[in-house]
């Protein structure tokens, strides 16, 4: 089996007001409901409610709903320790989520998995870094050959890719030419160390040593997401596997009261978040839909705290 | 026997009871799991077109293909996380790891993955795969071909850990832990591969995870598992000469354990020498002495004694016959144990 495959890598163009076209009413319902969870999560954390950890994606919302029109039910999405936001995109359930985090009754594993062990349907999340890229070529490999043309998709951060796992998976995707789709959430900060003290190199430079296609994305307006990363995730259906990069930021801490960002730093990646750029093109629109999610997550939280426990059970 | 002839295959009818090594028995094994699931697969480094290292695999690529049989890169968390990948989509695959110090850069796929998503899941996801690795001392090798890392898995809840000690285990139990919906690690002596015995190919000689007395006995029990269970076999044949009675059991099972034969032996013999190649600090060898004091205390005329490789990094191969216990080592803890 040679690789013969072409490297493409291609870069959007960067974020700004001006270039956010108008997302369909569902979208960004979706992003906001993202938003409003995870703000609820933290604030749960803070009055004892929840215990343990989690890790919201605040600020990254758009990214697995920007997907969700590129991907097809038979696909399967591999989900990490930051992953509240990817399964409310491809499930739209936020409340078996949450009873899964709270272990309330309606939980998706019964309480068992928590926020960062979810399994439903082709939907798998693990906490530990990299871990799931080797998984996800296996079930990539089984696709190619069983269900052609589906594809298997795995998020990771730029943290991630300081683990050998990522370089034993994307070794085999390349040679084996199997349909996976690495999608990175690069959002500058791996726990409290910046992306320039932990990477040497670049992501696209790393893809491009393998042969395997590289685009960079630092827009968070869907439609234009869609338009140029559609053709190629298209192609990894045919056995061209995808280092897809979100140039993205993280707006809260990595876990909770754990950020140790100055305060000029975290003003700079608020005044980039989409929230905030989403508000200013969309203005009434905008407002609107957030005091709708906002309030549809109140409700939400209040119902499922108000469930029983979750009861473990056996398969 | 006739010649075969080109429209009579040698393959008809094979001998019922034949004499194998265990090399032998379980690459007959793996064909005969393969031949009879079509989703079982094999995976590892080499185990293609060399048929592995160890030729346990010799002839299934060519036999089975390229899509069954598959090379892959150096790369463990690979192989095992990209076994789990396929298990979880229904195949049943059989990875090789080439040697027992190769299996450390899978750790993580087997302790974080292969091991808790059955738990995780409750049940809704299986991961029927086989993890067959090499393992022990006394080939002339280097430290990282020589290792006994079975107690790490034995120690993580959510594998089953077995090993073979003769040719009809070899062909059976890999049957056995291939058609197993959990995940097995699977640990072949290797020192012992090319030992020979006889393998009745009709009839298993008894189900996987159970242990086995080997040779029944009045004076002390030794209980040892896969490249030991010679060695003990063969100091309960010098023991003899000597007029001790020697019972020996051969555990097989490492995860879960199957301790009730023992508990039963040691309660007849009230003594208990356990013998291992690894070594014993916080091992296989010091849960079953624990448990055995625990369910067998007022039954014990002596402490339970362990005859185990040391408390240090397997050592050059000109030292090893220092560090893997012997016919005399054993003797010598059967000495003790009678004399308390």
């Amino acid at each position: 089996m040679t690789n013969n495959m072409a490297t493409t890598t291609i870069e959007m163009a960067p974020d700004g007001a001006d270039h956010i076209s108008p997302p369909a009413d569902a979208d960004l319902a979706t992003m906001l409901l993202i938003r409003h969870f995870e703000l609820a999560l933290l604030d749960l954390f803070a009055r004892g409610e929840l215990h343990g950890t989690t890790h919201t994606c605040l600020g990254q919302e758009y990214v697995p709903v920007a997907l969700v029109p590129l991907l097809a039910e038979r696909d399967y999405v591999f989900s990490n320790h930051r992953g509240h936001g990817h399964y409310i995109a491809r499930f739209g359930d936020p409340a078996g989520l949450l009873a899964e985090i709270m272990g309330r009754e309606g939980a998706v594993c019964n309480g068992v998995g928590g926020s960062q062990h979810i399994f439903r349907d082709r939907y798998l999340s693990t906490g530990v870094q990299g871990e799931s890229l080797p998984v996800a070529a296996g079930v990539a490999l089984h696709l190619k050959r069983h269900e052609p043309g589906a594809l298997a998709l795995t998020y990771i951060g730029d943290g991630t890719w300081g683990e050998g796992a990522v370089y034993e998976a994307l070794n085999m995707a390349a040679l084996w030419r199997l349909p996976l789709l690495v999608v990175v959430e690069h959002n500058g900060i791996a726990q409290s160390t910046a992306t320039g003290a932990q990477m040497a190199g670049t992501i696209r430079a790393r893809a491009a040593a393998f042969g395997i296609a590289h685009l960079r994305v630092e827009n968070s307006s869907l439609t234009e997401i869609r338009a140029t990363a559609g053709p190629l995730v298209e192609r990894v259906r045919d056995g061209a596997p995808l280092v897809l990069e979100f140039v993205t930021h993280r707006l809260g801490p990595h876990s909770k009261g754990d950020d140790t960002r100055t305060d000029a730093e975290l003003r700079q990646v608020r005044a980039a978040d989409w929230h905030a750029l989403y508000s200013e093109a969309l203005g009434e629109r905008f407002a609107e839909a957030d005091a709708i999610a906002a309030a549809r997550v109140t409700r939400l939280v209040d119902e499922v705290a108000a469930r029983p426990p979750a009861v473990w059970s056996k398969a | 026997m006739a010649a075969p002839t080109m429209d009579r295959p040698t393959s008809a009818a094979p001998a019922p009871v034949q004499t194998l090594t265990i090399a032998k028995a379980l690459n007959n094994g793996l064909r005969a799991s393969m031949e009879a699931n079509r989703k079982v697969l094999v995976m590892g480094e080499d185990v293609g077109k060399l048929g592995g290292v160890f030729r346990i695999t010799d002839g299934l690529q060519k036999d089975f293909g390229e899509q069954r049989v598959l090379d892959t890169p150096l790369s463990e968390s690979g192989i095992i996380g990209t076994a789990v990948g396929l298990a979880i989509r229904g195949y049943r695959p059989v990875c090789e790891i080439q040697f027992d110090g190769f299996i450390f850069p899978g750790f993580d796929q087997i302790v974080s993955q292969v091991a808790k998503l059955h738990y995780r899941t409750q049940g809704r996801l299986k991961l029927p795969m086989v993890i067959r690795v090499p393992f022990g001392g006394g080939i002339g090798a280097v430290e990282h071909h020589s290792e006994s890392p079975e107690s790490y898995f034995a120690h993580t809840a959510g594998l089953r850990v077995v090993t073979c000690s003769n040719p009809a285990d070899a062909y059976w139990m890999i049957q056995q832990a291939i058609d197993c919906d959990d995940p097995v690690l699977f640990f072949e002596p290797k020192r012992r591969y090319y030992e020979k015995g006889e393998v009745d190919t009709t009839a298993a000689p008894g189900p996987l995870f159970r242990s086995r007395t080997l040779r029944t006995g009045r004076d002390v029990t030794v209980v040892t598992y896969g490249p030991m269970v010679r060695t003990s076999l063969d100091a309960a044949a010098a023991a003899e000469e000597e007029g001790r009675s020697l019972e020996v059991i051969d555990l097989r099972t490492l995860s879960p354990l199957d301790l009730a034969p023992v508990y039963e032996s040691v309660r007849r013999t009230g003594r208990l020498v356990v013998v291992t190649e690894a070594p014993g600090e916080s091992s296989i060898s010091s849960e079953i002495a624990a448990k055995v004091q625990q369910e067998c205390f007022y039954s014990l005329q002596a402490p339970v004694l362990r005859v185990t490789g040391f408390d240090t990094p397997y050592p050059p191969s000109k030292l090893e016959e220092e560090f893997l216990p012997d016919l005399d080592r054993v003797l010598h803890a059967v000495d003790r144990s009678l004399a308390w």
